[in-house]
């Protein structure tokens, strides 16, 4: 594909996800953070089903050589950055995804983390070098690097190739893995509480989009529209 | 349209996108952000530093600004949608926060979000969404960190609340 047709794809791909992530009002943030905070998970399941449908998908694939990895060394610097991401995305109220989603329906404080956002991966630029940690392509080589903190590369492909199993059988067993949450998730959601409540903490969540969140209706859902509310 | 009349199921909205995702992966990737933004701060940057920016290694060596970098357009196709799907369901209204305490949070929000991608290589959406699908060491180190800065910072936040 030359340059321009992916940029076109990406554009149509991206305006296809803001616009059905603004009608679903899904977001990662709450995905989490409500499941910990709230024990509600109508954000939760969605990001499992898409996970599971990605996991078969990539591996199925992956297991014909076809599609395009992300290749490049993970190490502790993948976990600690991760960390200030989950801390920094409750704190904003927002994540990559839903900052972008909520500009575009006029919230000004995403605009306002978009930026900080930038200025944060400036800042952090002014401190990489070529030579050091945080990672950089001296410590990056492929394989694990443990002075450098590195622990090299892997993933459905290097298994499938190590082992000669079918990469998509080990996508089996991860998908597994995930339907065994969401199948747990399903059971507490039908044992804890009763289906009235269930109901009024979701919209109560939908409502802290707006400007004007509703009264709430059971205990801990005025909690999550002031959760919600930064941006 | 209906779809502009009520709220959508998240589970089917995710389902579609996911499916989507495959094909991007077939073609040119997957579905990140993070990759779009750091190229996007690496164009307004020279567009303030002009030739200075060559200084710094990282804008130099690791990410040139390009502006014909795919994953830029995402992101403002993300926007572009939600505009759209905003403005067909009376949806789009201009609003702020309101207290200071809210704009500090976001202002450091958006700062950890910022270096937290930049050190890690990679963000939410490619944790969730990339890396794990594809079985990737990096994904699952990723969702280990992701879940505990999100426990650290719901931990925070219900202090205070509660505060």
């Amino acid at each position: 594909m030359t340059p321009i047709a992916e940029c076109l794809a990406a554009f149509i791909f991206g305006t296809t996800v803001g616009l059905l992530v603004q009608r679903s009002r899904y977001c990662n943030v709450a995905a989490l953070r409500d499941a910990m905070l709230f024990k509600t998970y109508r954000n939760t399941k969605a990001m499992l089903v898409a996970m599971m449908i990605m996991t078969v998908g990539f591996t199925a694939f992956i297991t014909v050589g076809a599609g395009k990895p992300m290749h490049f060394d993970v190490g502790l610097n993948t976990f600690i950055g991760l960390f200030l991401f989950g801390l920094g995305m409750v704190l904003a109220g927002a994540c990559t995804v839903s900052t972008w989603v909520r500009a575009g329906e006029g919230n000004i404080g995403a605009v306002w983390a978009l930026l900080f956002t930038f200025i944060g991966m400036f800042l952090f630029s002014l401190v990489w070098s070529f030579d050091y940690w945080p990672p950089a392509p001296q410590t990056m080589s492929g394989s694990a690097n443990l002075a450098g903190l590195q622990f090299g590369f892997a993933n459905a492909a290097t298994l499938q190739s190590k082992t000669g199993i079918p990469a998509i059988v080990f996508g089996a067993v991860q998908t597994l893995v995930l339907y065994g949450i969401y199948r747990a998730i399903l059971k507490r959601e039908r044992a804890e509480a009763p289906a009235p409540q269930a109901e009024a903490r979701e919209s109560a969540a939908c409502d802290a989009w707006a400007d004007q969140p509703a009264e709430p209706v059971v205990p801990g859902a005025r909690a999550s529209a002031i959760v919600d509310h930064p941006v | 349209m209906e779809l502009f009349k009520k709220t959508l199921n998240p589970v089917a909205a995710l389902a579609i996108i996911a499916v989507l995702d495959i094909f991007l992966f077939l073609t040119i990737g997957a579905w990140t952000v993070g990759g779009g933004e750091t190229m996007m701060t690496g164009i307004i940057a020279r567009f303030f530093m002009g030739d200075t920016l060559n200084r710094i290694p990282f804008w130099n060596i690791a990410f040139p600004p390009d502006p014909y970098y795919w994953k830029i357009y995402i992101s403002l196709g993300m926007v572009f949608g939600a505009f759209v799907g905003a403005v067909l369901s009376k949806e789009f209204c201009w609003r702020m926060p309101h207290r200071l305490t809210e704009w500090v949070m976001i202002t450091f929000g958006g700062l950890l979000m910022g270096i937290g991608i930049r050190l890690a290589f990679v963000c939410n959406v490619s944790t969730f969404f990339g890396l794990t699908p594809e079985m990737n060491l990096g994904g699952y180190l990723a969702v280990s960190g992701i879940l505990a800065g999100t426990w650290v910072g719901t931990w925070i936040y219900k202090k205070s609340l509660e505060g």
